[in-house]
């Protein structure tokens, strides 16, 4: 007698890992591509960095001439924003959001495909004016007429519209998948009160997103057209009219600057509670100052413009200084929830306590510029480059360092070494510092920005050069990561699910997660459904107000626990 | 942990599959999706009319207008392609109409009214484009003009290709009473094409 | 760390302001910094007591007390930030109003043109002085009065800032409907100051540099007067000149009719227009003219600075009378 065996055909599907990685849908991956990128990003434009402070160190020419300074810090400043911190805030935006809402994908696994590949796409087209007789040389920011037909002659300022509007349009698409997977995939029990506070940010980013970078995108395509076919936008020569262009830039570009902090803040309001092992104090009122920032933020943007004398001072200096308290909402739950907690200072908290400590700085010079008076006198000074990046380096950069180690166990199952990442934080700290704070003083004493050269006798050659000591302290302090991540790779100590005690749902899957992420959701019945299911029931002060549970499903809840 | 607590919420590759279809409850994904993306959209044409209207402001009163020598702005025409897009809203509608109560055959003679009338606007754009004597490079009133209508026109065009798949999957029967969310997200788009155009139509034609 | 940056950094507090406005700016800067500097100690002291004092201690698995929040707590630290917002927005908006205060009769109206990369101050006596890449230009105020500058961009945006006077205006190119900006203040102590372009304007932006000089009325009117008529006021640096020579018009005809200079270089002819005639000096080889040098229309003088020469032969003219007023020149190795 025969016997007929059916078996399935035991084959495992493989492809090799460059087409897997090109051709992926899977959020995960993609996120770990956009982090990658951004870093890749990163270090260029940080050369750039060193570039103009090398240059700047002390009175005269020696490096660059003027032409290829403007270039750099042209540069410098759009791959830094573009392509650097929004992409790689964007990348863990991609990996953890899903996970923390204990879904399966984003909702638009292609299109988050697209988004990403467009920025290396836009990224290339941008530096590309370096081969084609120089890039963009005009500044991030492109005023016309500056970048208008008859001066901006420079082909790579094409480039660079074309290149930004690319990438422009991945943030669109990008904002589109962010929210409609916030409001459509989010576990059962999950109300949008007990989202994670990052996911908040995250949706609030978005909206930012999806309002604000269209309207750049239509300043970009009339400038093009400026440029390369007559039209009249911003030349005035021809009826057109240069501050329209700084009203259309700066109506995109303010709720940029909140598009680029929103989510490094949400990533600090995640590790501080995990770290001083108590929740985020004001979890409500933290998701309204987040909802009032993004609001404000299109109401303040002339602030850019104080000194064209064409802007009702007054209104914007209001709701400029209003945002301050907000702000200020956000930065006072941070301390309390450190208050009475029993912190863990792990690599992770260095950079989020840094964030703090650093965007206080930067939050607190931005108040002094919203002063139209003061802004008169410090306005395009190094005083401005000093508060951009305390906000923009001390803030978000320090953001994103914070959310590569508190996320890489997660992504790759590793831990990253911690005495490294104590090192790589203090020169890190130390050397931004350094750089930076100086320049308050040199705005302060007049030194405008965006200058190739300053004359010997103005004094400001010490600031300058200490500053850019600091300078290259940072560039020193990205060895020891370096080596920290190749050397993780490699032979990192494993990680485990959930390291850190974490409180929210990444941390209740394998690291890295399975395709799919979950096996199995815990129940969601608070903001921290991980440290219910850790801790338990514990004593009353432990359960949120808004607990909906009736007592047959709590007395099993507790019957449950170990 | 207990895998009674954990069992409270099974996920998985089954649940994940479904949950990516449908969301987890209400209007379908892909149409949340193409409503914020005409969102984004309604932002970038703000954009464009910030333009044209800072133009009109700083260009001198009873001066704004088609440059010297060239023709006024044809407005018989233009309302004439107003008509047509709105209609073509109106025919959309009955073609989404159609296939909620399963009716693909309405479904297709609808979606092609709206496609030859959508075709038939681009084309009467073009020709109005031929007749005006100015181009895009004759002064503020030009570059605003053609930028306005020249973007408003691409997204028509982008319509219509929209339309001709939504046409080429009803002919093959892909759409039924239950699964027609492209037809749903092409006739969203094609309404906010409508209402921007009645927008550009009143503030150049109209407003002046 | 940061202490010894901000020691190293000199205080953090604007320039000693050399205008009347700029002394309330002054002012209003110092209180925002005094806040400032209260919430700074306050929180970043905060932190540092937080890291050292709630530090978890090895072994410690208890848990801390889990407060989720306290509106009344939320609603304070919501109202008085509120309160010194506002505060703070008063006293600006007081503030800007001395900056933007306009006299009835400024004691000086200068037109400032900016282009690419330098200015032009147009006085309004009629005197012009346009500057040059390394040659700034000085712009003369009278000091104790209001000035007012009317700001024009012949090209690109620019802008006109003086730190010493705490203040910047952007030039803008407004073409024909536009108005230009203004800008006003009083000056309150003689004195010299710098000034340079605070918009990125292209190339040299880095160049575009200026000077303001303060004086008393009188010697700016007498300042004025002499730019008019055609003299250079006496400025900081002349005379880089290793090679002078001079040469004099009287009567139509030039004082000397030859003079000899080194070859291949550069040099200077202090040229005195004696009469009200219009004259000026030219150097030619052959058919060709190697210098041309400003026509002075009425008696006057200035500064030829002639590029070198090489070896040989020209001639020199006056192009204005060029059949009765000519010379020679030589230039020997």
């Amino acid at each position: 007698m025969a016997t007929t065996t059916l078996e399935p055909r035991a084959g495992t599907y493989r492809r090799s890992w460059v087409i897997e990685w090109l051709t992926t849908v899977d959020h995960k991956k993609i996120g770990i591509l956009y982090i990658v990128n951004s870093f890749l990003f990163f270090f260029a434009a940080g050369i750039l960095a060193l570039v103009i402070r090398t240059e700047l160190a002390v009175p005269g020419l020696q490096i660059v001439d003027q032409a290829t300074y403007n270039q750099a810090f042209t540069m410098h400043g759009t791959i830094m924003l573009f392509l650097f911190i929004i992409p790689a805030l964007s990348g863990f935006g991609n990996y953890i959001v899903p996970l923390m809402l204990g879904a399966p994908d984003m909702a638009f696994p292609r299109i988050n495909a697209l988004s990403f590949w467009l920025l290396p796409l836009g990224g290339l087209l941008i530096f590309s004016g370096y081969l084609f007789g120089g890039a963009a040389a005009e500044g991030w920011t492109g005023y016309a007429p500056l970048t208008g037909q008859e001066y901006g002659t420079t082909p790579g300022t094409d480039l660079w519209i074309i290149g930004l509007t690319l990438v422009g349009t991945a943030s669109i698409l990008g904002a589109v998948n962010f929210i409609a997977t916030i409001f459509k995939m989010r576990a059962p029990g999950m109300t949008l009160f007990r989202m994670p506070i990052f996911v908040w940010t995250v949706l609030v980013t978005a909206v930012l997103i999806l309002l604000a970078t269209p309207v750049l995108a239509a300043g970009l395509i009339a400038l093009f057209i400026d440029r390369n076919y007559g039209g009249s936008f911003f030349d005035p020569t021809v009826g057109g009219n240069p501050i329209l262009w700084q009203h259309i830039f700066w109506f995109f570009g303010h709720p940029e600057v909140y598009i680029v902090i929103l989510p490094a803040m949400g990533v600090v309001s995640e590790i501080l509670p995990v770290f001083s092992r108590k929740p985020l104090f004001g979890y409500k009122a933290f998701v309204f100052a987040t909802i009032a920032i993004g609001l404000l933020s299109f109401s303040v943007w002339a602030h850019h413009m104080f000194t064209t004398g064409e802007v009702f001072l007054p209104f914007f200096a209001f709701m400029t200084a209003l945002i301050a308290v907000p702000t200020g909402v956000k930065m006072f739950n941070w301390l309390a929830t450190l208050w009475r907690g029993k912190l863990m200072l792990a690599t992770p908290m260095l950079f989020a306590l840094g964030f703090v400590s650093m965007f206080l700085i930067g939050g607190l010079s931005g108040v002094m510029l919203s002063s139209p008076p003061i802004d008169f006198h410090v306005q395009d000074t190094y005083f401005v480059v000093a508060h951009l990046h305390y906000v923009f380096f001390g803030g978000s950069v320090f953001g994103v360092f914070a959310a590569t180690y508190y996320w890489f166990p997660k992504m790759t199952g590793r831990k990253l070494n911690e005495p490294l990442g104590k090192v790589h934080f203090w020169i890190h700290f130390i050397g931004f510092n350094l750089a930076f704070f100086p320049m308050h003083q040199l705005g302060l004493d007049g030194m405008p920005r965006r200058i190739s050269d300053y004359s010997p006798d103005a004094g400001w050659t010490l600031l300058n050069f200490v500053s850019t000591i600091g300078a290259f302290m940072v560039a020193v302090s990205i060895i020891p990561f370096l080596i920290n991540v190749i050397a993780t790779f490699i032979n990192g100590e494993p990680a485990g699910d959930d390291p850190w005690e974490g409180n929210t749902l990444e941390w209740a899957t394998t690291s890295p997660p399975p395709p799919y992420n979950f096996d199995r959701l815990p129940p969601i019945h608070s903001e921290r459904p991980l440290f219910f299911l850790t801790h338990g029931h514990g004593h009353a002060a432990e359960r949120p107000a808004d607990l909906e549970e009736t007592e047959e499903e709590d007395v099993e809840h507790r019957g449950g626990l170990v | 942990m207990t895998s009674r607590t954990m069992q409270a919420h099974p996920a998985g590759e089954h649940e994940a599959a479904a949950v990516m279809q449908h969301g987890q409850s209400g209007m379908p994904t892909a149409l949340v999706g193409m409503l914020l993306f005409i969102a984004s959209e309604v932002m970038f044409f703000a954009g464009l009319f910030a333009t044209y209207f800072n133009a009109r402001a700083s260009v001198g009163a009873g001066q704004w207008g088609p440059p010297e020598g060239a023709h006024e702005l044809d407005l018989p025409l233009a309302a004439v392609l107003t008509a047509i897009l709105v209609a073509s809203s109106f025919t959309m509608q009955f073609g989404v109409w159609a296939i909620r109560r399963g009716d693909t055959g309405k479904l297709k003679l609808w979606t092609g009214i709206t496609l030859a009338l959508g075709a038939l606007f681009l084309a009467g754009q073009l020709y109005d484009y031929s007749e005006l004597g100015f181009g895009i490079s004759d002064g503020v009133f030009g570059t605003t003009f053609y930028t306005l209508t020249g973007f408003h026109g691409a997204h028509v065009f982008g319509g219509t290709v929209g339309l001709t798949i939504v046409l080429a999957r009803a002919m093959r029967g892909q759409f039924s009473a239950r699964n027609h969310v492209a037809v749903e997200a092409v006739s969203m788009y094609w309404h906010f094409v409508d209402v921007v155009w009645i927008g550009v139509f009143s503030t150049i034609y109209l407003l002046r | 760390m940061l202490v010894l940056a901000l020691a190293a950094s000199g205080c953090l507090l604007p320039p000693d302001p050399a205008t009347e406005a700029g002394q309330d700016v002054f002012n209003l800067y110092l209180l925002v910094l005094a806040l400032a500097g209260i919430v700074f100690i306050g929180v970043e002291g905060f932190i540092i007591y937080a890291m050292l004092r709630y530090r978890r201690q090895p072994g410690d698995d208890v848990l801390p007390e889990q407060l989720h929040g306290n509106n009344t707590v939320e609603i304070i630290w919501t109202a008085i930030p509120t309160v010194i917002v506002l505060i703070l927005f008063t006293f600006s908006v007081i503030t800007l109003g001395e900056v933007e205060a306009r006299a009835d009769e400024p004691g000086a109206t200068i037109e400032v043109e900016g282009f690419q990369w330098q200015w032009i101050f147009r006085y309004e006596e009629g005197a012009t002085v346009t500057g040059a890449i390394g040659d700034p230009p000085t712009l003369l105020v009278p000091v104790g009065e209001p000035v007012r500058l009317v700001l024009t961009s012949l090209d690109v945006n620019h802008a006109f800032y003086v730190p010493q006077f705490l203040i910047k205006r952007d030039l803008i190119p407004v073409g024909e409907h536009g108005v230009p900006n203004e800008l006003e203040f009083t000056v309150t102590e003689e004195g010299t100051y710098s000034g340079q372009c605070a918009e990125f304007c292209g190339d040299s932006h880095a160049d575009m540099t200026f000077i303001v000089e303060a004086m008393p009325r009188a010697a700016y009117d007498e300042a004025i007067a002499a730019l008019a008529a055609g003299e250079e006021p006496p400025t900081g640096d002349g005379g880089e000149c290793e090679v002078n020579v001079e040469i004099k018009a009287e009567n139509l005809a030039f004082d000397i009719d030859s003079f000899e200079v080194p070859a291949d270089t550069a040099f200077c002819i202090a040229f005195e227009n004696l009469e009200n005639v219009p004259h000026n000096v030219a150097i030619y080889s052959g058919g060709d003219a190697l210098f041309t040098g400003d026509i002075l229309d009425t008696a006057g003088s200035v500064v030829y600075e002639v590029p070198a020469l090489p070896a040989g032969e020209y001639r020199f003219i006056c192009d204005v009378h060029p059949q009765d007023m000519v010379g020679d020149v030589t230039a020997t190795e």
